[in-house]
């Protein structure tokens, strides 16, 4: 039971994590490495929530506000130039990550910073104690996840969106402005990767860096995904379960590296990875 | 200034200017390695250290620069192997102490196990069809999978804490210094040397167009594995070295930021220039040393900036900004010589009578069909060719022409029935293995090299049957007496230093295909070869092929829209519609059939 219910809190946690990084790499073709930095500038919003005094959950809006209009700068000054050169687009958003996370750490120091839980407390499931928190983060998942899919599906953005990705000349060609569409996909994506943030702020310590451990395993689970959300949520379950039953069996340091080297693994035999299926 | 000589004297200026230009770089390796070795006498002890590690990085840095620089490969994990080297080093140290046997031991290992590992990853990063973006991927996973792997090694690797107290080589500060130096000059020495021999330009060919290089008969895995695993034998005693200089090893030492913090001294440095990484990785280390003490973060805030400025505004780097400059200033510059062109004698006339053996079929397809889902592309193919034959693919568009063409050279699509050359099923064979049974296959849109001389494009061409040299040009090009002829013909003869970009369209498809006849293939596949030329080119290239495939050995088939051109050369005409084929005939049977009017029907070229 226990075990059940960690496979399916930690596969939710990777999801809320991995979204925005796929909505970009689905539209903008390009994998964007300051996804760890938009990460961290999520988390930072809830300490600068509590350093206010406001209500923790306050801290979800102002995120994702805050993470849109750092992603729809980034889009226009460093995304745009790199269309045609996505390789260099890993290396200057991996760049700009290291610029937000030295910025942090002039403005906050390079400390570990205490935030408030969310939501404390444990709740009784067949007879199991289990972190309140991570139920709740596993239906924020589910309630993401829909939003996500109701923009894709029902939505003009969506649609766009979705014309983008199969051929974006073509689309351009049907007067559909993609360079907007890849605007306000990336500043999705960023607000979605700092609200992550802030959920990510009851589960690990905050500091400048907590980003990057997060980017890796996001990271390769987007590219299993291959630009399909319900590949992805399929990705997340699979390396998620993998990840707590060789942690749990085998061992803790084995388990964190699970992820990527199954999903190197799958991506080897099968390079479309999930999206297939 | 040699522009205005005579031709003559220019040809005998040209070995002497050869020779110098070929010494001059070991002289300036010599005065490098001479000002190093007295460096020590006046630099400071603190400098003197961090020049050490700093020397050690260049060397990481020019590995970096072959794999992305050159051969386009991003990759985050030399860190890995610098990792696995110093790690092998510490550990062994620790266990035998400084010993004669024990160092000798340190050094194998600090080869050995990054080889290895290189192989496997090169295995897993590189495999027909994978793409630029998964080796990076896979480049990431390796530092993170091995600093894990440190963790969990508890004694034996110091776990978090590293390994630090092993007995190491007996040299004061100084003799790590020079040592680092030898190391770093000979090891930069020996990637100008390879980046500037004729096999350096298969690196750059392999970034350029790696479809071209399995189509030329060159194995671009097989290329990549082995540079993977040779530049991940250098980092590893590299870190031999670093384990001994700093008598200290640590997780990061092979982790993922180490390897980012490569590829950004790299391209600040300027890739593709190796002197800009070494100059710019020793720079940055230096500085940082110097710097982060006062200012940590304000350090790390410049170098992001400056990395994403000039990885938007300035790809090449600094080594960019300099050549430009230099490029400004008046000193005479001169051009390569070109190659002496040869004729080769046919390699393929006495195994060509044997295989030829006129029983057996050049080309044989039997039932092919291929389906895309559920759109049937081409159903129920049956086709033979022998030596001799120049036979004509025709069909309306979507006819299924070019896919057929694509199953012909690729045997991993995926297709039904059987397909047989000279005898031989090609079934599940990548284009390269299909291009050792002599076949020869010229793409639709002209594909060659585009950062390469016309000169390099041709000696690729051959590379598969003569080998390229990894220390030298050759100062002659031989090539087949039918290659000459297209280059003739069409006056790339006088272009050989060209380089290729500045070509015309039709210079590129005459190109190619002299690439391609340089392949000496029994099979010559031609996807639309005069589409987009004058009408003097088309007669050029429609001789070409015809006096190929009249000596009998060998056969062309060719894709063709222009029925006037199709009727002019061919010995055959096969025509597709929708998928199938309707109609295999000689010229006046097919171009007179009611049918082809129908397929045609408006066309009016009958």
């Amino acid at each position: 039971m226990l075990l059940t219910l960690d496979i399916l809190t930690t596969a939710a946690i990777l999801f809320i994590v991995s979204i925005g990084l796929l909505a970009i790499f689905g539209v903008l073709k390009i994998i964007n490495f300051a996804h760890g930095a938009w990460l961290t500038v999520g988390a930072y919003c809830a300490v600068v929530t509590a350093k206010l005094g406001l209500n923790p959950w306050a801290a979800l809006p102002l995120a994702f506000v805050i993470g849109a209009a750092l992603g729809g700068l980034a889009e226009h000054v460093i995304i745009r130039p790199l269309y045609r050169r996505p390789l260099d687009a890993i290396l200057a958003t991996w760049g700009l990550g290291i610029v937000v996370g030295q910025l942090i750490t002039l403005a906050f120091g390079r400390d570990v910073q205490l935030t408030p839980n969310l939501y404390a407390g444990t709740v009784e499931i067949l007879g199991v104690d289990y972190s309140a928190y991570r139920l709740v983060a596993l239906g924020i998942a589910l309630a993401i996840g829909t939003l996500f899919a109701l923009t894709v599906e029902r939505t003009r953005l969506g649609l766009s969106a979705r014309a983008v990705i199969m051929n974006e000349t073509l689309a351009r060609s049907l007067g559909i402005d993609t360079g907007r569409v890849r605007l306000v996909v990336f500043m999705i994506g960023a607000g979605f990767a700092a609200l992550a943030g802030v959920l990510l702020t009851p589960l690990t310590s905050v500091d400048p860096n907590m980003g990057v451990s997060w980017l890796i395993g996001a990271f390769m689970l987007v590219m299993v995904a291959d630009a399909s959300y319900l590949a992805l949520a399929a990705a997340c379950l699979v390396f998620g379960a993998a990840q707590v039953l060789i942690s749990t069996f085998v061992s803790p340091i084995l388990g964190s590296i699970a992820v990527a080297v199954l999903a190197a693994l799958v991506l080897r035999i099968s390079p479309k990875g999930f999206s297939r299926a | 200034m040699l522009e205005t000589l005579p031709v003559a004297e220019r040809a005998a200026a040209a070995p002497r200017g050869r020779r110098l230009s070929r010494a001059a770089p070991f002289v300036v390796a010599a005065l490098a390695a001479l000002a190093l070795w007295l460096a020590p006498l006046v630099l400071d002890t603190f400098a003197v250290n961090v020049l050490t590690r700093s020397m050690i990085y260049a060397v990481l840095a020019v590995t970096v620069d072959l794999l992305w620089g050159f051969a386009g490969i991003l990759t985050f994990g030399q860190a890995a192997f610098f990792g696995v080297g110093a790690y092998a080093t510490a550990m062994i140290l620790t266990a035998y102490g400084a010993t004669p046997l024990g160092i000798a031991a340190a050094v194998a290992a600090s080869l050995v196990a990054p080889v290895v590992l290189g192989l496997a990853v090169g295995w897993l990063s590189f495999y027909h069809r994978s793409t630029p973006l998964y080796a990076s991927v896979i480049s990431l996973v390796v530092p993170i999978v091995v600093v894990q792997l440190i963790y969990a090694g508890g004694e034996w690797t110091g776990s978090s804490s590293g390994l630090v107290g092993f007995d190491v080589l007996p040299f004061e500060i100084e003799g790590y210094f020079r040592l680092a130096a030898l190391f770093l000059i000979v090891v930069t020495l020996a990637a100008w040397i390879l980046v500037r021999s004729d096999a350096g330009r298969a690196l750059v060919a392999l970034r350029d167009n790696e479809a071209r290089c399995a189509y030329l008969g060159l194995n671009p895995r097989r290329l990549q594995i082995r540079l993977t695993a040779a530049l991940a034998g250098v980092a590893g005693l590299a870190g031999f070295l670093f384990a001994n200089a700093s008598a200290v090893v640590a997780p990061e030492n092979a982790g993922f930021l180490f390897g980012t913090e490569l590829v950004i001294w790299v391209a600040l440095g300027g890739r593709g220039t190796l002197l800009g990484p070494v100059l710019g990785t020793i720079a940055i280390d230096y500085l940082a040393a110097n710097l982060s003490g006062d200012l940590p973060f304000l350090w790390q805030l410049l170098l992001g900036t400056a990395f994403v400025v000039i990885i938007i505004l300035l790809p090449g780097g600094l080594a960019d900004l300099v050549g430009r400059l230099w490029r400004v200033l008046p000193i005479g510059r001169r051009r390569p010589a070109p190659p002496r062109l040869v004729a080769r004698a046919a390699a393929t006339e006495a195994t060509g009578t044997e295989a030829t053996g006129t029983e057996i079929p050049i080309l044989k397809v039997e039932n092919l069909a291929k389906a895309y889902g559920a759109l049937t592309v081409l159903e129920a193919i049956d086709l033979e060719i022998r030596a001799g034959e120049l036979v004509s693919l025709v069909g309306p568009n979507g006819a299924g022409k070019t896919t057929l063409m694509r199953c012909l050279s690729d045997g991993t699509e995926p297709f039904r029935g059987a397909i047989a050359v000279g005898g031989t099923p090609i079934t599940g064979l990548t284009p390269n293995r299909i291009v050792g049974l002599g076949v020869g296959r010229k793409f639709q849109v002209a594909s060659v090299f585009e950062s390469l001389s016309v000169a390099d494009c041709l000696r690729l061409a051959r590379a598969a049957h003569d080998g390229l040299s990894p220390v030298g040009q050759a100062e002659t090009l031989g090539l087949p007496q039918a290659a000459l002829d297209v280059l003739r013909m069409t006056g790339l003869d006088r272009l050989l230093t060209q380089p290729t970009r500045l070509l015309s369209h039709g210079q590129k498809q005459a190109l190619e295909l002299a690439m391609v006849v340089a392949l000496e293939p029994r099979l010559i596949l031609l996807d639309e070869p005069t589409a987009g030329l004058t009408k003097a080119e088309r007669t050029t290239i429609g001789a070409v092929l015809k006096a190929l495939t009249a000596e009998g050995r060998i056969a062309a088939v060719l894709v063709e829209h222009d029925l006037d051109f199709v009727r002019e050369i061919s010995s055959r005409i096969v025509v597709l519609h929708q998928g199938r084929l309707v109609l295999d005939g000689t010229v006046e049977a097919v171009v007179g059939s009611e049918l082809v009017r129908t397929i045609y029907a408006g066309g009016g070229h009958g």
